[in-house]
């Protein structure tokens, strides 16, 4: 019967394909907005490392002055950062699983090669643990051994375009770069590995691109790094050598932790409570204890990762395909009542209400079906626009599997729903009104 | 032309009467929700800096090796580049400076009147050399300009400045001196281990951060020596017309006189782009939406009109025998059409302004003003009228003696 039904509906598109194709790509315009702009707000929200979020902490300490919140609108808030000397010890603990303070700068590279210029690499200054807390994945190689962090060891690891650039892709591990005034020795290359927030820093480009080179933490003196993202002070403090502000109050460090179960966390928490009190007694800390420790999602969350326009978009996309909806509604109406004599005919030969029912709302789900179809393809070609407003590599949205079956979940539900009147109301059309006519 | 009779023949066909209302009303809260959002967005990155930025180029460069550790060398060369840079056939005038305005990237403290027992004023600061006015393409307003002597700066034990002679924009004098007497004034840091003498305002400009809504025509300028072993950075203005000259020659210019860096040249235009490329992004794809939408319901008003004058048609014959003319017939289906996109436009006006406070509230939009609305509404009007003109003309068609035929 199904299959009967659906000749039927294909032999009914088929006789009037210009009706046909403004149903068609009235819905799949419809499916291919809603779908690209609600994966745009999919891709920005969803969780960027799903398999351990709920273990991985974002620390933060409330550093700041008594009488100066850090921020003045929720001062219940304390900084995203913090600073060299809490770093230092907050990392003594032996509680996380895995821990690391980071932050980005920037250095320059030399390459070897005659054909290349030097040039800036953007830089992540950690400790060996960043690549397993996070895990980033490696082409080759892997993070550099804990040791090499407190020499610090010049050791480097590679993003996969900068590999690309300085080895053609090979396998460089063993090899050396030279970065800045000395050489390094590449002990891991890294896979692709571009998670759609940048969560682990925020601070500044937070959709942006992880960094092209990272570096033991320790090179931050030597090198006298600054960091290239946000970096926030209150208190004045005097001299301007790089050893007078690691010393100073200035928050630029990203910290997290990995805690792997409740006991850690409280232990954690009871630490960092521990930590400031002995802090308070040397004068700093002046706000009440005010320590936060994290998880993924919740971070991103109180921080507003997904941007307004976002939210807009999403709601733009329900609205679109409303529209698009009644429209097809309207268009169904038309033709299925245009057709009513026809259905008399049927009607009185014997077709029960029910089958002429079931008839139409068949044709209006193949309808919404191949609406869907074209319209999931449309949306594919509308992200690909969307990422090309962007400067190279600020976005890369695509549809997954997810996105696809919305997207066809809609389109069904879209041509469920138009088709439910028009369908209904040829259904009823009186067997005998329309003999008559004719 | 009788609104009665039409209003009581659109009753009997409530459905299509429904569906067309529906449509128009939300067509119209989106369309009208997505111009008013775009026109935001557009306001922001069309808004002048207040430099003369069509005629800045932006040098950025980036130096390795190790001459650069000591602070001479860097304060020669920076030096060396700026007299280069302002003999550069069609250029104006140059100057090193710490960030670039509008770039998104820069510095900013707090200051407030000396002795003051206020908060703080937030202050983005650029630290500049000589000729930032000129550079720039700002005005004096009051005071005077940098002198050489504000460069002779005196630190103290720790390295630090305690004390400099400093401009500002008129909107930071205004913050800082609400009462209009910030000439000549000195202002402070927070603790008052820093002070600063203002001894000239100049014109308002943008700083780096144009989401700083309030505040982003604050600045203050630093004179100093802002290149260091990291990154020296130039502004240099051209002369109306010798733009493209300029940024084609700079960057080998700076290669010759130090090679041991990497030398970018960008166009402030270029930075602009940059920073507002989100708004653009929104402009683009909102006004896309806000045309296919408007391509939808016209569809949408063409398909259902098309479908009433074919249900009409024997009506139609009918009054077309009774001594209707085609005009007649036109205008019956066109002033039907007013009434449906009229009565829609109402409700939309509702929708609209529903729409609007909830994307205030999740989405930062703006308020939107009485003439969009207004406008907003005639676009759709006039849409609706022509997307049912077409079927209307083809009910002309009609010809009178199909009402005699019975079937």
């Amino acid at each position: 019967m199904l299959a009967y039904q659906l000749k039927i509906a294909f032999k009914s598109l088929k006789r009037n394909p210009v009706l046909s194709s403004v149903l068609i790509g009235g819905i799949a315009l419809g499916i291919a907005v809603s779908t690209a702009f609600v994966t745009v707000y999919y891709m920005m929200a969803s969780d960027p490392i799903p398999d351990k979020s709920d273990r991985l902490f974002a620390v933060q300490l409330d550093s700041w002055g008594a009488d100066n919140p850090y921020d003045d609108e929720r001062p219940e808030e304390a900084p995203m950062q913090i600073t060299y000397q809490d770093m230092v010890g907050i990392m003594q603990s032996d509680i996380p699983t895995h821990q690391s303070g980071m932050y980005r700068s920037s250095l320059t590279v030399l390459p070897d090669a005659e054909s290349d210029r030097p040039f800036r690499a953007t830089t992540r200054l950690c400790f060996s643990d960043f690549f397993e807390m996070f895990d980033v994945p490696f082409a080759y190689g892997g993070p550099w051994d804990s040791r090499a962090d407190a020499g610090p060891e010049p050791v480097v690891v590679l993003s996969r375009d900068v590999n690309d650039r300085l080895f053609g892709g090979e396998d460089s591990v063993g090899r050396t770069v030279h970065i800045e005034d000395r050489d390094f020795k590449v002990v891991g290359v890294l896979d692709e590995w571009r998670p759609m927030v940048k969560y682990y820093d925020i601070t500044n480009f937070e959709f942006g691109e992880s960094e092209e080179i990272f570096v033991p933490f320790n090179f931050n003196r030597s090198l006298e790094l600054y960091s290239s993202g946000n970096t926030m002070g209150w208190k004045f403090y005097p001299g301007n050598e790089y050893e007078d502000f690691l010393q100073s109050e200035s928050v630029f460090i990203q910290m997290w932790v990995q805690l792997d179960s409740r006991e850690q966390r409280q232990d954690y928490v009871s630490f960092l409570n521990a930590y400031t009190e002995g802090q308070k007694e040397l004068g700093r800390f002046e706000r009440p204890t005010n320590n936060k420790v994290r998880p993924v999602m919740k971070w991103l969350e109180v921080n507003e990762v997904v941007p307004e326009e976002a939210k807009l978009m999403l709601i733009i996309a329900v609205l679109f395909l409303m529209v698009c909806s009644i429209n097809l509604i309207g268009v169904l109406l038309g033709k299925f009542l245009a057709r009513a004599p026809e259905v008399g005919v049927r009607r009185a030969l014997g077709a029960s209400r029910r089958s002429v029912f079931m008839q139409h709302i068949i044709e209006c789900e193949l309808i919404g079906v191949l609406g869907g179809a074209v319209g999931i393809v449309l949306s594919i070609v509308a992200l690909k626009l969307i990422n090309g407003l962007f400067s190279e590599g600020t976005f890369r949205f695509a549809l997954d599997l997810n996105m696809v079956g919305a997207g066809v979940l809609l389109s069904l539900v879209a041509g469920l729903i138009a088709g439910l009147y028009p369908a209904w109301r040829i259904c009823r059309v009186a067997p005998a009104s329309h003999l008559k006519l004719q | 032309m009788q609104f009665g009779p039409i209003f009581r023949a659109l009753m009997h066909n409530k459905t299509r009467f429904l569906l067309i209302t529906l449509e128009v009303a939300f067509t119209l809260a989106i369309v009208v929700n997505c111009i008013n959002v775009t026109l935001d967005f557009r306001r922001q990155y069309t808004e002048p800096s207040g430099m003369d930025e069509d005629n800045l180029v932006i040098v950025s460069t980036q130096p390795f090796g190790p001459d650069f550790k000591e602070e001479e060398f860097v304060d020669a060369l920076e030096r060396e580049d700026l007299e280069h840079l302002r003999v550069f056939p069609g250029v104006v005038d140059a100057v090193s400076i710490s960030a670039i305005p509008m770039s998104g990237g820069g510095s900013a403290t707090g200051r407030k009147p000396l002795d003051s027992e206020l908060e703080g004023v937030t202050v983005p600061h650029y630290t500049v050399s000589q000729h930032v006015v000129d550079a720039l393409g700002i005005e004096i307003i009051a005071g005077r300009n940098f002198e050489p002597g504000d460069f002779e700066l005196e630190r103290d034990e720790n390295g630090d400045i305690p004390h400099r002679n400093v401009l500002v924009t008129q909107t930071m004098a205004d913050a800082l001196f609400p009462d209009g007497d910030a000439l000549g004034s000195l202002i402070q840091n927070d603790e008052g281990q820093l002070t600063e003498t203002i001894v000239g305002i100049v014109s308002d400009m943008q700083n780096s951060w144009p989401s700083f809504l309030e505040g982003k025509n604050r600045v203050l300028f630093f004179p100093g020596q802002p290149a260091n072993s990291r990154r020296m950075t130039y502004v240099v203005r051209a002369e109306a017309g010798a733009m493209d000259s300029v940024f084609t020659g700079i960057e080998s210019r700076m290669i010759e006189t130090n090679a041991n860096r990497i030398v970018t040249v960008e166009t402030h235009a270029e930075f602009r782009q940059e920073t507002f490329e989100a708004q653009l992004a929104m402009v683009k794809m909102l006004g896309s939406v806000s045309l296919l939408l408007l391509v939808i319901t016209s569809l949408g008003i063409v398909g259902l009109t098309a479908f009433s004058v074919t249900q009409r048609v024997r009506q139609i014959g009918t009054r077309r025998a009774l001594g209707a003319t085609k005009g007649d017939i036109i205008r019956y289906f066109l002033v039907e059409n007013w009434i449906i996109t009229g009565i829609g436009l109402l409700i939309g006006l509702g929708l609209t302004i529903g729409l609007n406070i909830l994307l205030v509230n999740v989405g930062g939009a703006p308020k939107i003003e009485w003439p969009l609305m207004v406008a907003g509404m005639a676009l759709l009007w006039v849409t609706g009228v022509i997307a049912a003109f077409v079927p209307a003309l083809r009910a002309t068609s009609v010809a009178p003696e199909i009402a005699t035929r019975s079937v």
